[in-house]
């Protein structure tokens, strides 16, 4: 009787905040307002940061409000009960309405809006349960009439589950779109200065610089910093933008005694600021005047930041200049060398030339269409990949560095591809790329090439991810007519091919030489790969390609036997043994256990720690300048500026005098807490370098190719 | 703005009788926009306001209230509906003054309920804006709260300046007539 007792107080135990839960998720609503808490992505990971939402739906006719309700009104406030561990963050505020009244302004929502919260998740979390997320949401809603407060209590039971986890399809998309719209710092650097009741703003730098920012408001996060109502005029320059603001009644009680800080909305996107009192900016404004905001006109930046059509052929043009500098960078070379091969085969027959050229380029948009839908594809379904995404992966870096050996192999003469018998009989250069070599030549320029960063890149690409996906396409499509562009225009030139010389001995130690890039790409991927998996998985790669490469200088002999006459089979067989076995190596290297990587990696001497916000913020706190470093072993610029401008004792005398805290951000292997941060400076790829200062809102975004100057003057106080 | 003269105006009171700002030259007056439908001014009347209004008119202060709600919009009140709110809120005002046309309030800059004026026995403004720093409708947030418009008195009782002149209104929109 007693154990049927206790399991009744068990089951009642285990089943109550069960059955209460249950009575709080879901929408909860009143005769103005509907509220629900929702989830960005399906499920959370232990120790991971997930984002939940209040969704508001709001009867026509009424509105609740921004962090700063203007002229009257309040701010949704939220009271959270959580599970032990569980910490939530402060609300993602979208970007709001002016919602115009009677003489007065108020920044707040009408229908339906969603206020995201970031989510810590404790490590403990146990995947397969679910945490119960409870939430008091204080609403005001008012509407021209008259103010409601409404208190819902609302529940979301979050499941955990390991693994990234895609997005909710209800409502996903929309929460993502807020963060990405919202909180963009950006490195803009703003002024404020205060006379005669007038607050001017200024602010330069970043998104901001080079073209008309269209109408442009700025939303202070305090009441009385400016009259809400009062019109906001101003005009743009070569570096930024000038606001004329009509000062509000606490500044112009109380005069300018720190930064105004607030968020800048333009036709650019909108912009969270920190305004620090002073001179205004240089080149912030003679350009031209600001567009006029009327009311009827949406709030700037309130749509997809990125979606304009000016934005969408600058991010073209960019694109293909991007694409065209990318052929400069070091990632290129190894395939150029294939290029150069080819190109002095076919320079005297112009249709061939012509043929192959066009196939190169058929090869180069065909990946980077596929790339470009796969990076795409994976974001919509909520993975958090950025642009070399494909590198991250041990299989496929163990794949292309085989793949390198093997053209390394042909280049070197070991064997043929597509000869056949006659081909080996006439000249050996003439049928290395035919057609389909071409194509494929395109497809890994590409794929070894591409996840490089060139600049100007970094725009197009940060641009292409936030638009629609036609828009998108043709950006990555102008991308790969860049990277393609030399060589077509050369093999598309007879005039410039007859100059090369005629075809003869020569070519054949050239194409020998060549080889030699080819193996270099080689021995790269096999040292990303080493760094992604460790010192086994690296010694299983090498055994694959010795392998293969025995593997592939018996099916060179086989063809050597059968130009001769002979049948060559059993070296045919043998080569073929030897692949597979090559494969089979692979695969085990690929699936090597991986290894924790080791501390200070490939730096030299400069100390360094790891990249978090956290240490950004200490490191500020403490008044130290923080230079960060985002890099990849398989970014081949990311390692030559580590090489040439960041390791230098030029560059370590300033870090010293300046106290600079050196932060690396490794992207090496997938990390999304990093491809958030790029994606925050509007970036998909790297290297990204940025340098911040004690005191100043955001951080200056370096070049992408470094100098030791550019660094040392960087760093200057 | 704080440090400004008060403009003039005269207004008609709950009784009916016209009040002008000038009856009151050498007093201390506050100006206090209301609307006893908003949230933010019920949190208020749930009985901080009322004492504040009674321990201002212990010292001689002369409390004005003031409806800026325009004819048909929440708050207004005019006649016998006006006499019945200082009844039915138990306010300690001076007087309900009437504002229908909201003239008075946008000469004042009112921009929420409740907004406060403070103005000295020279007729200068020394006090503009919210009465607290809770900007909330909440009424367990009256405790703690730094009374703005309490410390501005006690300053100007005792010839000090106003150390907080400023403070940021919050609340309702004032109900104003469309501007025509």
């Amino acid at each position: 009787m007693r154990r049927l007792f206790r399991l009744l107080i068990l089951l009642t135990l285990i089943l109550a905040p069960a059955g209460m839960a249950a009575a709080q998720t879901g929408p909860q609503r009143t005769d103005e307002i509907e509220a629900e808490l929702v989830s960005m992505s399906r499920w959370a990971t232990p120790g991971g940061t997930t984002v939940v939402a209040v969704r508001q739906k709001i009867e026509p006719g009424w509105h609740t409000y921004w962090r700063n309700p203007g002229d009257s009104g309040g701010p949704t406030t939220l009271q959270w009960t959580l599970p032990t561990g569980v910490k939530a963050g402060d609300i993602v505020w979208p970007l709001p309405e002016r919602q115009r009244l009677q003489g007065l302004v108020n920044y707040g929502y009408e229908g339906a809006v969603y206020l995201p919260v970031p989510v810590e998740i404790p490590a403990s979390a146990r995947p397969g349960s679910t945490l119960p997320l409870r939430v008091k949401a204080l609403f005001l809603v008012c509407s021209d009439e008259m103010c409601i407060p409404r208190e819902l209590t609302l529940g979301l039971d979050l499941p955990i589950r390991e693994g990234a986890a895609p997005q909710d399809a209800a409502h996903g998309a929309a929460i993502a779109r807020i963060l990405e719209q919202a909180r963009r710092p950006a490195g803009i650097t703003a002024r404020a200065t205060l006379e005669n009741g007038v607050l001017t703003l200024s602010a330069t730098g970043g998104p901001l610089a080079g073209g008309d920012p269209g109408p442009t408001y700025f939303f202070p996060f305090e009441s009385g910093t400016i009259d809400h109502a009062g019109a906001q005029s101003g005009s743009w320059g070569p570096n930024g933008l000038t606001l004329v603001l009509t000062a509000g009644g606490k500044m112009a009680a109380g005069g300018l005694t720190g930064p105004v800080a607030g968020v800048l909305a333009t036709s650019k996107g909108a912009f969270e600021i920190t305004a620090q009192p002073g001179a205004p900016l240089p080149g912030a404004t003679g350009s031209g005047a600001l567009a006029p905001l009327d009311d009827a006109a949406p709030t700037p930046g309130a749509s997809a930041p990125a979606t304009g059509w000016i934005v969408f052929a600058q991010a073209l043009v960019f694109a293909l200049l991007g694409g065209l500098i990318l052929n400069l960078m070091p990632c290129v070379f190894p395939i150029l060398a294939m290029k150069a091969a080819a190109l002095a085969a076919s320079a005297h027959d112009a249709r061939h030339a012509r043929a192959d050229g066009l196939a190169f380029l058929a090869g180069v948009l065909t990946t980077f269409i596929i790339l470009a839908g796969a990076l795409l594809g994976l974001r919509a379904a909520g993975e958090a990949v950025g642009w070399g995404f494909q590198l991250q992966s041990a299989p496929v870096t163990a794949g292309l560095a085989l793949l390198m050996l093997a053209v390394a192999l042909n280049l070197s003469g070991v064997f043929h591809i597509g000869g056949g018998l006659q081909g080996v009989g006439s000249g050996p250069l003439s049928r290395l790329p035919g057609g389909a070599g071409s194509f494929f030549t395109g497809a890994l320029a590409v794929i070894v090439a591409a996840p490089c960063t060139a600049p100007f890149m970094a725009f197009a690409l940060g641009a292409a991810l936030l638009m629609p996906w036609p828009m998108a396409l043709a950006v990555f499509l102008m991308l790969g007519l860049g990277l393609a562009l030399p060589y077509v225009a050369i093999s598309l030139t007879p005039r410039l091919l007859s100059k090369l010389p005629r075809p003869g001995a020569w070519m054949d130690r050239l194409k020998s030489l060549l080889a030699f890039p080819m193996y270099g790409a080689a021995l790269w991927l096999a040292w990303v790969f080493s760094n992604q998996t460790g010192a086994e998985g690296l010694g299983l790669l090498f055994a694959a390609g010795l392998a293969g490469a025995t593997g592939l200088w018996l099916v060179g002999a086989g063809q050597g036997e059968r130009a001769l006459g002979r049948r060559g089979v059993i070296h045919t067989i043998a080569g073929a043994a030897l692949l597979l076995a090559m494969l089979g190596a692979a695969t085990l290297a690929a699936r090597a256990p991986v290894e924790a990587p080791s501390a200070d990696a490939g730096t030299g001497e400069l100390s360094s720690a790891p990249w978090s916000a956290q240490a950004v913020q200490t490191a500020l706190s403490e008044g130290r300048p923080v230079l960060v470093n985002f890099t990849a072993d398989w970014c081949v610029t990311c390692k030559i500026n580590e090489r040439t401008s960041l390791t230098t004792p030029g560059v370590k005398r300033a870090m010293e005098q300046s106290r600079a805290v050196y932060l690396i951000g490794d992207w090496t292997r997938r990390d999304d807490a990093i491809t958030a941060e790029l994606q925050r400076h509007g970036r998909s790829g790297v290297p990204l370098y940025l340098l911040y200062r004690p005191g100043q809102a955001g951080p200056e975004i370096l070049p992408q190719l470094l100098t030791e100057g550019v660094v040392v003057e960087a760093l200057k106080p | 703005m704080p440090g400004q003269a008060a403009p003039a105006f005269t207004l008609i009171d709950s009784e009916g009788a016209p009040r002008s700002l000038a009856d009151f030259r050498g007093k201390i007056v506050v100006l206090e926009w209301t609307n006893e439908g908003c949230p933010y001014v019920q949190k208020h009347y749930s009985g901080a306001m009322q004492a504040l209004q009674r321990e201002a008119a212990e010292d001689g202060i002369v409390w004005l209230s003031v409806i800026s709600s325009a004819p048909g919009t929440q708050g207004h009140v005019e006649g016998e509906s006006a006499r019945s709110w200082k009844t039915r809120t138990k306010a300690n005002a001076t007087h309900l003054l009437l504002d229908p046309t909201g003239q008075v309030g946008r000469a004042y800059g009112a921009k929420t309920t409740p907004d406060m004026r403070i103005i000295d026995r020279e007729g200068r403004l020394v006090f503009v804006g919210g009465i607290d720093d809770k900007p909330t409708n909440d009424v367990a947030d009256l405790q703690g709260a730094t009374n703005f418009v309490r410390a501005a008195l006690d300053d100007v009782m005792s010839d000090r300046p106003v150390r907080t002149a400023f403070a940021t209104p919050y609340g309702c929109s004032v109900k104003y007539a469309d501007e025509a």
